[in-house]
């Protein structure tokens, strides 16, 4: 609470002092997010991810599918930094290839989640009765699953595989994507000029996309982000549990899954790929808190 | 837009709370990397120091704690090989298997059969009695084997003895069995687990309830069984077998976890376990007064290929693949140095087993022969099987070798009813999806016949009937394996499987792989315990010596 403060009163302050200068909203964005030391942090860690996903296949110290038969489970050294796993491959290379894999179904599955979550979310806001009460129960069912058990069920009718988990992960995201999407639309469409609009005589759809989906934007980036940390989990623990990717694919849950076996003579073997998990899921959501405080319209105004 | 007005107080404190549970981590992290390193460092001392040491035990009840749960306490109604373990204590067959699957003579004293293997006459030992008191005699062998013939029973164990057409009392200590048909396995039927003799007047008083009040005559009577507590079984002081038990109790414990089984027997709690995961036995043997025994067993993995399917039809084909595997490094990677390679296709503690020329592991060959067969360019294929981490191992394996003669394969694990259903329940043999199937057998009458009939013979065999999922179909080794049950004439039998053996190798309808070990960790003081090569327990003549 005290750091609201102090972040409301300077901005207050430069306001003051810099009132003449007109600022774009992105800018002011901009400065407002580089106040949050670790989000900011965390956005170059995830830039980093990103990179690291592009070019990680081709920076990899070893083959991530070549095994080395003489060479099983041996610790971290030198020429293998996180060790060797079952079958003499270097895990330090299959943790880099894989984090394409995370960021993959991370970023897609929220993003298929997100599109349909606004869409319905959009109708239900702005149309309201039966379409709003039809949209919002489904929502309210799949809300009452646990996510993973979802998920899991999903994957019972669809079958294992990556692409099946994208879809499971997507399917799970939709409900909250339409309810914070409803709420939006909610607030914006009582707003005068919304009401102006209308007046003019404009479609729904022109309202809809031109006027009313703007102002949710800023709410749906910001859970759009802290949901990519949850969508890398949970499909790192379907491919833990053997539904998602399918060896020899380097995902990370599926080698936390291969290590289990050995957490008593070669931990390295599940602590590795464990870290990265942490460690992506941790500056999403660190990003997403960030992105939140700086969009957060109350200190915009 | 309330939600962020709802969030914002949560969101700091949420970031606040990340720090702490970060730096948390972060310190967690650092005691558990140091805890790893100084916990190596120890053990290496303590190795050599403690390897002599002696542990120690107090009174003679002895705790065995072993995987699964017991279906039950009646032998021709169970068809697991622990459950039939426990049975073994209490309850004795005519004969029964040593510790190398040989048949040895149990309640009988001795046998005999006829030359086209359909009648056999037993000589029984006199001055035995039941738990209960009752006398044993030809008519409780009788009453028993009545019993398990009879079609309307529904005992699951009645497949077995089906061929017995009657069962005659010649005289107080003789019986005589006629079978319908010859059946040269037979006497390995009868020392098969679910051979064991209820006492008659249980039998008559409890009916099918035996399987909870088992009375036999053997060296441990039964006391009680809480299904998910554990067995207790003491010494029957009136043992026919001078000297024997040596123990005055055992508790039988099911313990799931692998890891709470080991730390059981490394705190004194259980005085045997069964079994030990393969990758810990290094890590456990020689410490803390603890053996792991590592037998070789009658357990083998093979990987079935579809004979009727393209390009597994082409044999040329298949023993590529058979080339193409190291099977030295499947045992070291996948079974952890715990198996030998498989050298026929049955374990060569099963009778009959007739060793062969294993495929060398030799890729330019495995090539040449690919590129002979028309698939230079190797080709794309599916492997099924079970979704345990040690069969998804077996499978990631081998798909790593096949990557070598380009051969790429799809490792497809599933669960045990997905598998039934698309394995099993197959009607026709054409409709059959199977490409490539990693496996395992363990033929418990320790016969040939049961290594091999079920798994490669012929059409007879295919599922839904049977286990043959290669679909191979070779009438020589179907007319072999006819052969060899048609006589008891030991010698013949024995050329007849050795004629069958050497055809299934050369055809190689599986790629096959290796025999397991059977791994059992006890206290150094225990003896007289050990694991048959089928995988079930010996404990009647266990002893405490220190």
């Amino acid at each position: 609470m005290v750091e609201i403060k102090l972040s409301k009163k300077e901005a207050y302050m430069q306001m003051t002092s810099e009132q003449m200068k007109t600022r774009t909203p992105f800018s002011e964005f901009w400065r407002k997010f580089k106040k949050q030391k670790l989000a900011f942090i965390s956005f170059f860690l995830v830039l980093f991810l990103m990179i690291l996903a592009v070019v990680g296949p081709f920076i990899a110290p070893y083959d991530i599918a070549e095994p080395d038969y003489e060479n099983v489970l041996s610790g971290p050294s030198a020429k293998h930094w996180a060790g060797t796993d079952a079958y003499g491959r270097d895990i330090f290379s299959r943790i880099i290839a894989g984090t394409q894999i995370s960021l993959f179904v991370g970023l897609s599955s929220v993003l298929l989640g997100a599109v349909g979550g606004t869409v319905l979310g959009l109708l239900a806001g702005y149309y309201g009765k039966w379409i709003d009460r039809i949209i919002m129960r489904i929502c309210d069912v799949l809300l009452a699953f646990p996510g993973i058990l979802l998920a899991i069920g999903i994957i019972a009718i669809l079958g294992p595989g990556l692409g099946n988990v994208i879809v499971a992960v997507a399917i799970f995201s939709i409900p909250v994507f339409a309810r914070i999407v409803r709420s939006s639309t909610l607030a914006v469409k009582s707003t005068l000029y919304v009401e102006a609009t209308k007046s003019i005589g404009a479609q729904p759809r022109r309202i809809i996309w031109k006027h009313i989906f703007p102002g949710t934007i800023s709410s749906i980036i910001v859970y759009f982000t802290m949901r990519i940390g949850s969508a890398i989990l949970t499909a790192a623990s379907l491919s833990f549990l053997g539904l998602g990717a399918q060896p020899p694919s380097p995902e990370w849950g599926a080698m936390l899954s291969g290590g289990r076996d050995y957490l008593n003579i070669a931990p390295h073997v599940t602590l590795f790929p464990g870290l990265a998990i942490f460690f992506t899921v941790l500056v999403f959501n660190l990003l997403g808190d960030g992105l939140r405080d700086a969009l957060d319209p109350k200190i915009k105004d | 837009m309330h939600i962020f007005i709802k969030q914002e107080s949560k969101g700091e404190l949420g970031m606040k709370k990340a720090l702490s549970v970060l730096s948390l981590l972060a310190l967690s992290m650092v005691l558990i990397l140091a805890g790893c390193s100084s916990a190596s460092n120890d053990s290496d001392g303590k190795d050599s120091a403690k390897e002599t040491e002696k542990a120690k035990k107090e009174g003679k009840d002895i705790v065995i704690a072993v995987q699964d749960n017991f279906t039950g306490m009646d032998p021709h109604d169970t068809n697991d090989t622990l459950s039939g373990s426990v049975q073994k204590t209490m309850l004795e067959g005519l004969v029964g298997f040593d510790k190398n699957m040989n048949v040895i003579p149990v309640l009988a004293e001795e046998y005999l059969a006829n030359d086209d293997a359909t009648e056999f006459t037993f000589k029984l030992r006199q001055n035995v009695t039941f738990h209960d008191g009752t006398p044993f005699n030809a008519e409780a062998v009788k009453v028993n084997f009545d019993r398990l013939a009879d079609p309307e029973s529904g005992l699951k164990r009645h497949s077995l003895y089906s061929l017995i057409e009657k069962t005659e009392v010649i005289d107080e200590y003789e019986v005589k069995f006629t079978l319908s048909e010859p059946f040269g396995a037979m006497i390995n039927t009868f020392a098969h687990p679910a051979g064991l003799i209820h006492s008659p007047k249980a039998l008559e008083e409890f009916g099918n309830d035996v399987a909870r009040n088992p009375v036999g005559t053997g060296p441990f009577k039964f006391v009680e069984w809480k299904p998910s507590e554990g067995l207790e079984i003491v010494k029957n002081e009136d043992y026919w077998l001078e000297g024997f038990p040596k123990v005055d109790k055992i508790t039988f414990k099911p313990v799931a976890e692998n890891g709470s089984r080991i730390a059981m027997l490394q705190t004194g709690e259980a005085d045997f376990i069964y079994p030990v995961p393969t990758e810990q036995v290094e890590n456990i043997n020689g410490k803390n007064g603890i053996e792991v025994e590592s037998n070789p067993s009658i357990i083998v993995r093979y990987m079935a290929m579809n004979t009727l399917k393209k390009p597994y039809d082409d044999v040329r084909v298949r023993q590529a693949l058979n080339h193409a595997i190291n099977k030295e490094a499947f045992i070291k990677v996948v079974m952890n140095n715990q198996g030998n390679v498989l050298d026929s296709v049955i374990a060569p503690d099963v009778q009959f087993y007739a060793k062969q020329d294993a495929y060398a592991f030799d890729l330019e060959k495995a090539k040449s022969l690919l590129k002979e067969a028309g698939y230079e360019n190797g080709f794309k294929t599916k492997l099924w099987g079970g979704n345990n981490s040690s069969a998804i191992k077996a499978m990631e394996f081998l798909q790593q070798q096949l990557a070598q003669i380009n051969v790429e394969v799809e490792v497809v694990p599933m669960e045990a009813g997905t598998l039934s259903d698309r394995i099993w329940s197959v009607q026709n043999a054409e409709d059959a999806e199977i490409e490539l199937y990693y496996a395992g057998w363990s033929p418990s009458t320790g016969d040939a016949d049961w290594g091999m009939r079920p798994l490669l013979g012929g059409t007879e065999a295919y599922p839904p009937f049977s286990y043959n999922v290669a679909y191979y179909d070779n009438p020589k080794v179907d007319e072999s394996i006819l052969a060899a049950l048609q006589t008891a004439d030991l010698e013949k039998r024995g050329q007849a499987y050795e004629e069958a053996q050497n055809i299934i190798w050369e055809d190689a309808p599986w790629a096959f792989l290796s025999t397991d070990n059977t791994l059992a960790g006890k206290k150094n003081y225990l003896q007289g315990v050990y694991l048959l090569p089928d995988g079930s327990l010996s404990v009647s003549e266990i002893e405490i010596v220190e």
